[in-house]
């Protein structure tokens, strides 16, 4: 058979125009894809392992409950590295996907900032889980927060020493990183407005030896303890040399005191403190029904890793339900207007500028296991 | 911000700066062991081996697995410095000897690329989560007068005396130390009157390794074992060398335990965040005003 010219020609434009049949087939196609960067590789590839397994699980259910806009939906997964490089590279690879109708992000606030420009640029939904308080309130419309942003754990922390453990000499002890210093800040500024003294110290993390900062805390007549731990392991070295130097006053922390991994380095150490959790398993029956699922599917504890990407899927696909659309700025609206919506983190309302949570439970640490105490709303 | 309460029952000052004092030999004296692994590679090979501080957190994690293995604290101890001894040899042969020939720069980037390798490594085969290891002793510490003195500290503290009067015995005492100590010095001249240099070298790469593993392995109860464990300890024991004298094992047990009681008393008296800069301006100061370090020599560039 020769070729000729013309079926060359013909040959050519259908070879150029199949990958956007094929993709504008696609968009119209038989499922709903939800893009995730998680880390599959990289520092945090274990906790990302979690992260992924709570996004299927609230997947599979969505699908049994009738799918979104009656289609089964599909979960596309590609790996940040647990870089910001990484995450950019990730999230540029699912952009290219145009059948892609939301996303979620990352639980790591850096993250978060790199990748913002460019979901500025593509102008779809993005459900995170960094809780850097700026995040939602730096113009960009498309970030939606599944978990409580670090200013309410402040608060929190602030509100539960001050009112319920009824101590007004605090002692705040946080690291001098980004996350650290945000955190005690939003802690002190806090403690003053309850009318609570404060005695700041920071320290650098990855410290071998916490002795000055004991004693310094012993020195200032402190009678509770609040923290903002980056890293386990300081945690651990510091809650040992706090118990081991006679100081025993309450402890108030941020969310890594009642980590998996601080618990199993601090040991007994860490008995009797209190820490603030976004995700608490007798909170809420949201959470308990969450906790259910994932310990018969994973065999291991939930955590708030993969609670927050959990209820990013859930919340996601009752705002593409709502909005009866794949149209980003309708579904915007539609989780806007989210209100009472039961999560695994807690009872999610949407404000304007897109978080869904304005309280954190409050739990102790009682002999090594982490029970519910409370849990403390903010309205304003 | 300093203490804002006003304080009736402060504690005597005299009693923190012994609590301080404490504390920063214990951990000068961490950084004092594996100073002297850096010490004796450069004396026998010219060069700086930047994986000294993966040695420790190799050996840590050798410990943890020989004892969830199920072997006794003292079986899985010799098990992990047995390991570090093989190390050793797979570093010696592996890393410098190839490069033996070259100047010094190749071999010191070799092992830049080790330690990269085997930090790596052990990400890759137990993951990023720390691990805790158990102390030898099961109390955790004494509390003598005003000072509590952690038994973990106390061991290390001991073992590092015991380390610099075992040293001094056997790099001046025994025949082996003797021919250690003359391959250092000239190698030409050690090969010429019948010392085999690269046995030497070989030895001097197992002890090392042996020495900077139990430095991981004491330290490991206190710190947690973690991947970044050998590099925080390797940047002040380097800088304890620099202070010390490089070359120079008194030096590196001197500028050890100096470096740990500075930055203690700064962190204590001036600021905790800048704790680690206390050392690094010591450090800065010594390169500036004396770069031979306490105890080095002088040395003027050969023509």
């Amino acid at each position: 058979m020769r070729l000729t010219r013309r079926d060359f020609a013909a040959g050519i434009a259908a070879g150029i125009a199949a990958p956007y049949l094929i993709r504008s087939a696609h968009a119209q196609g038989a499922t709903i894809k939800i893009g995730m960067c998680a880390p599959v590789t990289g520092p945090a590839a274990e906790s990302g392992g979690y992260a992924i397994k709570g996004a299927k699980l609230a997947l599979d259910a969505v699908n049994k409950a009738g799918g979104i806009l009656g289609k089964q939906a599909e979960l596309i997964v590609e790996d940040d590295q647990t870089t910001n490089p990484g995450i950019v590279l990730a999230f540029s690879k699912l952009a290219a996907q145009s059948d892609i109708v939301g996303f979620l992000g990352s639980i790591r606030s850096t993250q978060v900032h790199a990748m913002a420009p460019d979901v500025i640029k593509l102008g779809k939904p993005v459900m995170i889980g960094g809780t850097d308080p700026n995040l939602t309130h730096m113009g960009n419309q498309w970030l939606f927060r599944c978990r409580p942003n670090d200013s309410y754990s402040g608060r929190v922390i602030a509100e539960y020493g001050v009112s319920t453990l009824g101590k007004k000499k605090w002692a705040v002890l946080h690291s001098t990183d980004a996350f650290g210093t945000a955190g005690g800040k939003a802690l002190t500024g806090a403690l003053e407005k309850l009318g609570a003294t404060t005695f700041d110290q920071g320290y650098a993390n990855q410290s071998q030896d916490f002795t000055p900062v004991v004693l310094a805390i012993k020195q200032s007549g402190a009678d509770i303890l609040g923290s903002y731990f980056t890293f386990e392991n300081d945690l651990g070295i510091f809650a040992r040399q706090l118990r081991q130097l006679g100081v025993n006053i309450p402890w108030v922390g941020s969310p890594s005191i009642t980590n998996v991994t601080a618990l199993k380095l601090a040991g007994p150490a860490l008995y009797n403190t209190y820490g603030v959790a976004d995700y608490a398993e007798d909170s809420s029956e949201g959470s308990k029904a969450f906790g259910k699922i994932y310990r018969d599917a994973v065999k291991v504890a939930p955590d708030n890793q993969s609670s927050w990407t959990f209820d990013a899927i859930n919340v996601l696909a009752q705002g593409i339900n709502k909005a009866g659309t794949t149209e980003p700025g309708k579904i915007r609206e539609a989780i806007l207007a989210i209100k009472k919506f039961p999560g695994a983190e807690g009872e999610y309302n949407f404000d304007q500028n897109g978080d869904g949570l304005h309280g954190y439970n409050v739990v102790k640490n009682d002999k090594g296991n982490i029970v519910f105490d409370k849990h403390i709303e903010f309205n304003d | 911000m300093r203490p804002i309460y006003p304080i009736s029952n402060r504690t005597r000052v005299m009693d923190l700066a012994l609590q301080l004092l404490f504390t920063g030999i214990g951990i000068g004296a961490v950084y004092a062991l594996v100073a002297l692994g850096f010490v004796l590679i450069f004396r026998a090979t010219n060069v700086v081996n930047f994986a000294q501080g993966e040695f420790s957190m190799v050996a840590a994690y050798l410990m943890v697995v020989a004892v969830e293995a199920g072997l006794p604290y003292w079986a899985a101890f010799i098990v992990a410095l047995l390991g570090m001894a093989l190390l050793g040899v797979i570093f010696n042969l592996g890393v410098y000897y190839p490069l033996r020939h070259r100047t010094y720069l190749p071999v010191i980037i070799a092992t830049i690329g080790a330690s990269i390798l085997l930090a790596n490594s052990v990400l890759a085969i137990y993951g990023p989560q720390p691990q805790v290891l158990q102390g030898w002793f099961d109390t955790p510490g004494l509390q003598v007068g005003p000072v509590y003195l952690d038994s973990q500290y106390l061991l290390i503290i001991a073992v590092t005396i015991g380390l610099v009067i075992f040293n001094f015995w056997f790099f001046e005492k025994t025949l082996l130390g003797k021919k250690l100590q003359a391959t250092s010095q000239d190698k030409e001249m050690a090969s010429l009157l019948g010392i085999s240099v690269s046995t030497m070298i070989m030895i001097t790469f197992i002890y090392s390794a042996v020495l900077g593993g139990l430095a991981g392995i004491l330290v490991a109860p206190v710190l947690f074992v973690s991947i970044q464990m050998g590099s925080t300890i390797a940047l002040k024991a380097f800088a304890a060398t620099i202070i010390g004298g490089f070359g120079d094992v008194a030096g590196a047990i001197i500028g050890g335990l100096a470096l740990g009681v500075i930055e203690t008393f700064g962190a204590a008296y001036i600021s905790v965040p800048y704790k680690d800069g206390f050392a690094f301006l010591v450090l800065v100061a010594f390169l500036i005003f004396r770069p031979q370090g306490i105890f080095g020599e002088r040395v003027a560039e050969k023509a």
